[in-house]
């Protein structure tokens, strides 16, 4: 009867021991970094040393200086211009894979998905040299008559940021949006096609709009993942691809201030959540599942 | 639309899936108007038959005809037919009304014209007050309805039915068949549905298709199922039965002797031209049903065995008996059905008695 009972004490006490590390890895590893950072976002520097004094200075710069805003802003149009173009190279891609049979469909989808095994750094190279001047897209432009001769329009600028991002994520796109297709059930298809409903009908009264969740979160995937970045701008972006990415870094880097780059990033912070937000209530706002 | 012109045709229709036959040059008449159910177990091809039609699936080989002309080739949304899914197949991003109006929208009917005909729909499955919602709150006796519904407001000429009622209870299955039955005589669409279960079948149908392994077995109404098979499986199949076989023995006006285990039993072959012309000696069962077998008493001289009561089963209104019949070595199941009695069972379990039925009310099937 004792013995009964102090097992089951145990196993109460190790499953409140589960229980609280369940709460706190996220809070350890996510939850207080982001404290951490939100205040020293409100920390000031003085000749790179931080003063720990709160002032809300940061914030006052951010909004005041003519430099943030624009460039603020203007990354976030590139990167909404970045998750259309996935979503408009996405979606036919993941379409086409719904309609293969069996095999065929998992190994071609795996084909796509390859290009995120390699390296980061490799494919912006890669990319780069085949946007650059003696590229193989000038070479092919002009060989097609489209150009009379090779372009800079592709590299070094935002043209080159925006191309080199949507290559870079297109696979995060095709991943939702073909689970998202491929969950909608065939009875509905064929039930549409049996109360007389054109297949361009069928597609547009049925598929897209089932698939709709699928294509805001990977829109919103793509969103989150090319305003974070500062690798590619900086590798392809040359002098006047300037994004807010580069900003935060060159504030933790080269600027050496901390304060004014963790107010930076909470102001993408809250435009990430924001977008993820956005993201899952459009998945849902037709939620009535089936 | 009278019952007795024929809508639909099915000429010699095979369908393979690859090598594997799952239908056999099937020949099948749907009248117009009428309540038709194809019945038969897993595996039979019943849902094949109905995809055919329907457009879902090509056919192997044969023909469809409408009105006589060969649809076989036409495509499923260019085909007047409508069906009810097994699993409604309701869109689950529209409202009711979004549902049961799909099929006149795609049509590009006017506004008004659909909102009235959805209403009238709605109202026909007495579901007008959930015209808003979406499928995900309703019922499942609801989302059968808005699936009757959706494919009755294109006012097709037949309606495909898929095993619709498998997913409801008991009690819900009952009052549907009732209402899919009281719909199928208000709107005199012809009805075409697909059951295993042979009470749905039997419930609801004017006429039954039975079919097994690719084959139809017997197409007539449910009376004449379940007092003339015509073989060993629609007679097993369809309802409860006691089969006996033995060896047919020369006619004697309107009945056939057949010799089994039990001894002679004389059954009628009315109406059954292949039971006369099969040769004496061909192997044949007695079937009849556990309500024809009875306790003999002194008067009956046909028809006659002894059996000992294995086990007796009270299933309310009657009482069901399984009994031992004939010699040790060669026992015969049977079953006997008699009416329940408050002051119990005129049987006893252990006893042996006499038994007969009466031969009109016997039937001979050839194995």
């Amino acid at each position: 009867m004792s013995g009964a009972g102090s097992t089951h004490a145990a196993e109460r006490r190790l499953s409140q021991l589960v229980t609280v590390l369940a709460f706190a890895l996220p809070v350890i590893f996510v939850l207080v970094p982001l404290a951490i950072f939100l205040v020293y976002s409100f920390f000031g520097v003085d000749q790179g040393t931080i003063v720990y004094a709160p002032t809300l200075g940061n914030y006052v710069r951010f909004f005041t200086d003519p430099i943030f805003l624009p460039v603020f802003w203007n990354t976030i149009v590139l990167c909404v211009s970045v998750a259309v173009i996935c979503i408009l190279l996405a979606y036919p891609a993941a379409y086409f894979l719904t309609t293969l049979k069996g095999r065929w469909r998992y190994a071609l989808l795996m084909l796509l998905l390859v290009p995120l095994l390699m390296s980061y750094v490799i494919k912006i190279y890669a990319i780069r040299s085949i946007l650059g001047l003696n590229g193989f897209l000038n070479k092919a432009l002009v060989a097609l008559g489209v150009l009379d001769q090779p372009s800079t329009l592709f590299v070094f600028n935002m043209n080159a940021i925006l191309l080199t991002l949507s290559l870079l994520l297109i696979p995060f796109a095709i991943l939702p949006i073909f689970l998202s297709l491929e969950r909608i059930p065939q009875t509905l298809l064929r039930a549409s096609d049996d109360l007389g409903a054109s297949g361009l009908q069928t597609f547009l009264r049925i598929t897209l709009p089932l698939s709709l969740p699928g294509v805001a979160s990977a829109a919103s995937f793509v969103f989150v993942l090319a305003i974070g970045d500062f690798l590619t701008p900086q590798m392809v972006g040359g002098i006047s691809g300037f994004t807010f990415g580069r900003i935060l870094y060159s504030q933790f880097g080269t600027a050496y201030n901390w304060p004014f780059g963790a107010a930076l990033s909470v102001a993408l912070a809250i435009v990430v959540i924001a977008a993820i937000l956005m993201g899952e209530r459009f998945g849902r706002s037709r939620g009535t599942s089936v | 639309m009278s019952q007795n012109t024929d809508l639909l045709t099915l000429r010699s229709v095979s369908k393979s899936y690859g090598t594997v036959p799952v239908l056999h040059d099937i020949d099948l008449s749907i009248r117009d108007g009428e309540f038709l159910t194809v019945l038969g177990p897993s595996g039979s091809g019943k849902t094949t038959v109905l995809r055919l039609i329907g457009g879902l699936e090509p056919l192997s080989s044969g023909e469809i005809q409408l009105d006589g002309q060969d649809i076989s080739r036409m495509p499923i949304n260019r085909r007047p037919f409508n069906t009810v899914f097994q699993d409604y197949a309701l869109f689950p991003h529209m409202t009711v009304s979004g549902n049961v109006g799909y099929g006149l929208s795609v049509r590009h009917l006017k506004r008004k014209e659909i909102a009235r005909r959805v209403g009238e729909a709605l109202e026909l499955v007495q579901l007008g007050r959930f015209a808003e919602r979406f499928p995900a709150q309703l019922s499942g006796g609801q989302r059968q309805r808005v699936a009757l519904a959706r494919a009755l407001i294109c006012q097709p000429r037949l309606i495909l039915l898929d095993e619709p009622l498998a997913a409801l209870d008991l009690e819900l299955r009952r009052q549907m068949q009732e209402f899919l039955k009281s719909i199928q005589r208000e709107i005199k669409t012809t009805f075409l549905f697909v059951t295993h279960d042979q009470e749905e079948a039997i419930g609801m149908a004017d006429r039954i298709c039975v079919m097994q392994a690719g084959h139809i077995r017997q197409l007539g109404t449910p009376h004449e199922l379940y007092y003339k098979p015509n073989c060993e499986f629609v007679a097993r199949f369809f309802g409860e039965n006691n089969l006996v076989a033995g060896r047919l023995g020369p006619v004697q006006d309107g009945q056939r002797p057949i010799e089994t285990a039990l001894g002679r039993l004389v059954c009628s072959i009315s109406d059954q031209p292949h039971l006369k012309a099969a040769p004496d000696g061909a192997n044949a069962f007695a079937a009849f049903r556990p309500e024809a077998l009875r306790l003999a008493d002194a008067n009956d001289g046909d028809n006659r065995f002894s059996g000992s009561i294995a086990e007796l089963a009270f299933a309310g209104s009657s009482t069901v008996a399984t009994i031992m019949a004939g010699a040790d070595d060669a026992a015969q199941r049977l079953r006997l059905r008699m009416p329940s009695r408050i002051d119990g069972s005129a049987l006893k379990s252990g006893e042996t008695v006499s038994l007969c039925f009466a031969p009109h009310e016997g039937h001979l099937v050839l194995a």
